[in-house]
């Protein structure tokens, strides 16, 4: 499984490679893994080049082909190594037994051989005592002579036991060893008989001549047992041989072979996650739409299905959120256009509008001037009328652009020091007539020692002025005061009176555009609905807020508070 | 030649007549252009005392022209007042960065330009 392994490790090295920091340049350690790394790429690509240039590749391309699951077709990899391994330990078994049996002949050979040789050496004590009791005509020789051929006899035996000693030259050893013990016979009875003396030398000479022929023939057999002993042990140590030749050929085969099941089962899984791995690249580039083709019909068949799938649909939205984008960036135009459209009429209209009131307002002023001659005291009223009517219009054509300018995002406070007593004498001055014509009290309240504000004054006045013109018309009697006071770096501007008040719940309607408490107080008071809003408006461009304190019936106060000094970044 | 000359470069019939009338009862002396480009080049032809010039102005604006005549020596030094319909913000800016000599809004009253141009130009 060691390919496997070694590609698991290749694509997280290739992940990491590829992932976001192609800058970062990292100085070797000397304890760095690298070069260890190093060897291991190299090894990757070998295998990458067997798998692609050998026909190996067609092997792994029909394994991924296999209609298995990938649990399945490593668990027949494994079944197929183990199975090869099983094998290979009943061979060796097999040798072992076989070895070991011819441990077992060669141990019954050195048996033999070793019996062989104490017969040779019973026969010798045998000839010896055989002599001994000629010469010395002693009985109890005899009895000894009788004792080694019990002994040879016990040998023969058990080489005939064994069946496997040449039974012929066996069957001439008795037979000569009796012919011996006929001689020892003859001896035993002579020195009984004390007749030994005449007989001496033939006894002599037959026994040695039996000596001679047995000796020859044991010899010979000893020397059949060694050789074969000899032979035997050749043949075990060629077997051993062979074996060890074999069972190390099976198992360098058996290595082979799994390894190379390895490589064919793992490359089979790596193809496609290189193949997922380079799509996936090209995905994650925005290239959108591509196929991925795996010949694998396992899991990682199934995940290549889902990745055309994924990269589809990520196509079909790419598609859409471009056009979608295109759409945006069109209608963005179009809005621009719109918007610049928008300015260019909101100034047209300005002076379009202007122009005629111009016209209109100046040949008014012209006529009650006397500049056309007298006029009759009839004409006076209504040229009044048309004046105070005309210059109503003008404010209302104001407040609609000061709103639409301030709505449209094009209003811009135009900031500088100015004098807060300037603003509140400003506003004093120009409604005193209008409250002196109701009757009510007008009054104004700012500290001596004020310092330099800063803000837009022209802006301020018009705030103040909408909401001091909006208590004097409210209030039927009593008083109306404009009040200033400084709280911290806050300036408050205040108009408080004595008129209608307002109920708690309008107050934030107050401040829309074209809400006045009722619809019949607007037609009681006039006015253009337009003031608070526009009031409110620039307040909070110079970074303030407004807000009413009222009792219905009792009256109102309106306050607003700016910064002493605004900021430009306010606006 | 005590009499003054003031151009009045102007679109609209109906404030021409206005100005018209209201100098009537004056010694200066009106002359009257329609559009920006007849407004250069009257007041190049007849070097007048001051200029009127309206902002909104067919072929070529107001501030155009000031700037013209600004830049012209003949006519640099003649005291332009402009008129604007002081809606827009950065109206009275851009009349100063045009070479304006002062500033009137629309709508003005007829008592109002009268005191600016005596204040510019005093009655001989």
């Amino acid at each position: 499984m060691a390919p496997a392994i070694r590609g698991n490790i290749r694509s997280q090295r290739k992940l990491h490679k590829n992932a976001a920091h192609p800058k970062t340049t990292i100085a070797p350690s000397p304890n760095d893994p690298s070069t260890v790394e190093q060897r291991a790429i190299e090894l990757e690509d070998f295998a990458e080049l067997v798998e692609s240039r050998t026909p190996v590749h067609r092997l792994v391309r029909w394994v991924a082909g296999i209609r298995a699951s990938v649990h399945t077709k490593l668990l027949a990899g494994f079944m197929v190594v183990a199975l090869l391994f099983i094998i290979m330990a009943g061979v060796s078994l097999q040798i072992i037994v076989s070895t070991t049996r011819q441990a077992q002949q060669l141990d019954q050979a050195h048996e033999q051989v070793s019996w062989a040789q104490q017969g040779e050496e019973a026969l010798a004590r045998q000839m010896h005592y055989t002599n001994l009791a000629l010469l010395s005509q002693s009985e109890a020789a005899i009895a000894k002579v009788l004792r080694e051929n019990n002994r040879f006899n016990d040998m023969l035996s058990k080489l005939e036991a064994t069946g496997m000693a040449q039974q012929g030259l066996l069957e001439q050893i008795r037979s000569s060893q009796d012919e011996a013990m006929s001689v020892v016979a003859d001896i035993a009875n002579a020195i009984r008989d004390g007749k030994l003396g005449p007989i001496t030398g033939e006894l002599l000479r037959r026994q040695e001549r039996l000596d001679d022929q047995i000796s020859d023939q044991v010899g010979r057999l000893v020397e059949a047992q060694t050789s074969r002993m000899t032979q035997l042990r050749d043949s075990v140590a060629a077997a051993n041989k062979r074996s060890l030749l074999l069972t190390g050929a099976f198992a360098v085969a058996a290595v082979v072979l799994a390894l190379f099941c390895g490589f064919v089962i793992s490359w089979s899984f790596i193809l496609p996650v290189h193949d997922a791995q380079s799509f996936l690249d090209q995905v994650a580039a925005g290239k959108f739409g591509g196929r991925i083709s795996v010949p694998n019909r396992d899991e990682l068949g199934v995940l290549a299905d889902r990745m055309n799938h994924m990269s589809q649909e990520l196509q079909r939205f790419d598609r859409e959120q471009r056009s979608a984008a295109a759409e945006l960036g069109r209608l963005n135009e179009q809005l621009a256009q719109t918007s610049k459209a928008k300015s260019e009429f909101l100034a047209n209209m300005s002076h379009e509008l202007r122009t005629p009131m111009n016209a209109i307002l100046g040949f008014t002023e012209m006529l009650i001037d006397g500049l056309y001659g007298d006029v009759p005291d009839t004409l006076k009223e209504p040229l009044a009328d048309i004046q105070v009517n005309g210059r109503h219009l003008l404010r209302l054509i104001n407040d609609v652009l000061d709103l639409s300018k301030i709505e449209a995002g094009r209003m811009e406070l135009a900031l500088g020091d100015y004098s807060v007593r300037e603003v509140v004498d400003i506003v004093h001055l120009a409604l005193r007539s209008l409250a002196a014509e109701k009757g009510l009290e007008f009054t104004t309240s700012v500290p001596d020692e004020l310092p330099v504000a800063h803000g837009d004054n022209r802006r301020l006045t018009q705030c103040l002025m909408n909401l001091a013109g909006n208590s004097i018309k409210f209030t039927k009697a009593g008083r109306v005061e404009i009040g200033v006071e400084l709280a911290g770096e806050e300036l408050i501007y205040s108009v408080s009176d004595t008129g209608i008040g307002i109920p708690k719940e309008e107050f934030e309607n107050v401040f829309a555009e074209f809400r006045q408490v009722d619809a019949t107080v607007t037609r009681e008071f006039g006015g253009t609905g337009l003031g608070l809003s526009i009031t409110k408006k620039f307040v909070e461009m110079h970074g303030g807020r407004i807000w009413i304190e009222s009792e219905h019936g009792k009256g109102s106060r309106f306050s607003f508070a700016v910064p002493l000094r605004a900021k430009a970044e306010a606006t | 030649m005590s009499e003054k000359t003031i151009l009045y470069v102007e679109d609209n019939e109906y404030n021409r007549k206005i100005v018209r009338q209201l100098f009537s009862a004056t010694s200066y002396r009106l002359i009257e252009a329609l559009d920006g480009e007849d407004g250069v080049a009257m007041a190049q032809k007849e070097l007048p005392d001051l200029i009127l010039m309206d902002v909104q102005l067919p072929k070529m604006s107001g501030l155009e022209a000031t700037r013209v005549l600004k830049a012209d020596a003949r006519t640099g030094n003649i005291p332009i007042i402009v008129i604007t319909s002081f809606a827009l913000s950065g109206d009275r800016e851009k009349a100063a960065d045009a070479g304006a000599t002062d500033y009137l809004a629309k709508p003005y009253s007829p008592r109002e330009l009268l005191t600016l141009v005596r204040q510019y130009l005093p009655e001989s």
